[in-house]
């Protein structure tokens, strides 16, 4: 074990001043883009994408039926991360008029189909949830949610 | 007052954020990376050949499938990268421990590598698939930096891998979820729905997205870059108008020059088409993901290159008629000049070809990049 994580530590390091000495034959410029681009991500995710998941879920969550909870957080996972990286083509940002066969669906029109399907599903597993619940003796108030679930993420101390 | 303080890691209470989710998906994460990675490679050689190097010319849709998973593989990726950096979220709150130096540069540069890793990985999915879509909106030359933030990604994998192997091997030998906790309890996902939430999203992701390389998906990948329609039943990525391609390739005078030396041979279309026609099913696959196959019709390259003696050995360089100079003149390494299957095509799908597919004349090669199939070719040399 230790040889394998010394030489995979090793080569990890390698590998990697590999790419960064391709970027720095670059050129400055590009570089300072390079960067810009590099740390973008980073603070989108950290500072703006992360929390704004945790709040969603912090404000959302207790307004919702228990029943609910699951089906809503599995449909917000599968619309969100897809309705993410279908943004290139939702834009259509890269078509032009030379090229007719690019870009060619009604993207807008397939979201719409997708969201529409992924909110049927989630109705429908969350009504089937609250028949089996309903006849079934588990209590309906939660126990301290915030130990345990990810309805109750976070935990502000007073 | 602590609502308005940084929170701390154990504010965190989730019981879904641990090594349990995160090596779970970290695996399938690396795969995709590891995959997305080694067909990367394989495509840039493609497109680079160093002279050192023999690609290989069969199957006929290599670069066809090894294109497709690399896109796949990033679109996959998305979903697991999400949902794993929100697994790990709260460590980015750990406090530095300034008791002990040795710890503390442990520890810094622990989080300088996953740094490093995240940034690499957010950057090459944030680059990908806007190219996929054929979406530049930055300064910096897409396929060099691409390429070169891919090897920083996967150095910085296998660094994190070899740091975290020990705790990653008991997460996975481990227990999921603790007994009794495996089916959802009241309001809260357990750790094995959250695993089957990102697997479903991933799922989702590829069939909303892969018909643009995988033909039965056409009709459900509503996110695919094209729907596989075009001139002849396959799609084009460039017009003959966007790159000044309409006058010279449908002038009357066009010959096609063969060049070996001081041996030039000249041919007009019609001089091409009574020679002995060869038919190949080959796809189309473009360096973008999107891959179409087509019943080419055309001249074996090799009997063109017999015409002006070119030795057996030799590359060819292959000029098209086009104006703008992104990828005017093109190097076909020998073992593809040789090869039985490579044309320099007539027809596409039991039709002339389209001007917007290469008239009078394209090259139509096994497992190549489709953007160095050469569209309106005006000109084959040998090179010695």
């Amino acid at each position: 074990m230790r040889t394998i994580r010394a030489v995979m530590m090793v080569s990890g390091v390698g590998l990697a001043a590999f790419g960064v000495a391709m970027l720095v034959g670059n050129g400055w410029s590009e570089n300072v883009a390079i960067v810009w681009w590099l740390g973008g991500g980073v603070v989108l995710h950290d500072a703006i994408l992360a929390p704004a998941t945790i709040i969603l879920g912090l404000v959302v969550m207790p307004l919702l039926p228990q029943w609910a909870r699951v089906p809503v957080t599995v449909g917000t996972v599968v619309l969100g991360s897809v309705t993410l990286l279908a943004v290139p083509v939702l834009g259509r940002f890269g078509s032009r008029p030379g090229a007719p066969t690019l870009l060619d669906r009604n993207y807008v029109g397939g979201w719409f189909v997708f969201a529409g399907i992924v909110v049927v599903a989630v109705v429908f597993a969350a009504v089937r949830r609250r028949v089996s619940l309903g006849t079934s003796s588990v209590p309906r108030i939660n126990h301290n949610a915030s130990a345990d679930g990810a309805s109750a993420d976070v935990h502000a101390t007073p | 007052m602590r609502l308005l303080a940084a929170p701390r890691p154990e504010d965190f209470r989730s019981r879904l954020r641990g090594p349990e989710v995160t090596a779970r998906i970290g695996l399938w994460l690396g795969i995709c990376f590891g995959l997305a990675f080694l067909t990367g490679l394989y495509s840039h050689f493609s497109q680079n050949t160093p002279g050192w190097l023999t690609l290989p010319t069969r199957p006929v849709a290599l670069y066809r499938v090894s294109q497709g998973v690399h896109v796949i593989a990033g679109t996959a990726a998305v979903p697991l990268l999400l949902v794993k950096l929100w697994s790990v979220y709260q460590k980015l709150f750990e406090r530095p421990d300034v008791g002990s130096v040795r710890r503390l540069g442990l520890q810094l540069a622990e989080r300088g590598s996953i740094a490093v890793l995240v940034a690499a990985a957010i950057f090459e999915l944030a680059t990908g698939l806007p190219n996929a879509a054929q979406w530049y909106p930055w300064s910096f030359s897409f396929r060099a930096t691409h390429y070169a933030v891919g090897w920083v990604a996967i150095g910085a994998l296998l660094v994190h891998i070899a740091v975290r192997l020990p705790l990653i091997r008991d997460a996975l030998t481990g227990p999921l979820d603790k007994a009794g906790a495996s089916a959802s309890r009241g309001g809260s996902l357990s750790r094995r729905g959250l695993l089957r939430t990102t697997w479903l999203a991933a799922g989702v992701a590829v069939l909303a997205t892969a018909g643009a390389t995988v033909p039965v998906l056409r009709k459900i990948s509503v996110f695919g870059v094209r729907s596989g329609t075009g001139p002849e039943g396959v799609p084009i990525n460039h017009a003959a108008s966007d790159v000044g391609a309409v006058a010279p390739a449908t002038h009357p005078s066009y010959r096609l020059k063969i060049i070996n030396g001081d041996t030039v041979v000249s041919l007009s279309r019609d001089e091409l088409s009574a020679m002995p026609q060869t038919i190949a099913e080959l796809p189309i696959a473009c360096v973008e993901g999107w891959s179409a196959s087509g019943t080419w019709t055309g001249v074996r390259l090799r009997d063109l290159m017999a015409l002006v003696d070119a030795p057996a050995g030799a590359d060819v360089m292959v000029e098209s008629l086009q104006v703008t100079s992104y990828l005017k003149v093109t190097h076909l390494p020998h073992e593809f000049v040789q090869d039985q299957l490579t044309l320099l095509a007539l027809g596409l799908n039991g039709e002339e070809l389209s001007l917007d597919h290469g008239y009078p004349c394209r090259l139509i090669a096994p497992t190549r990049p489709g953007v160095l199939q050469t569209k309106w070719v005006g000109k084959l040399e040998v090179l010695t």
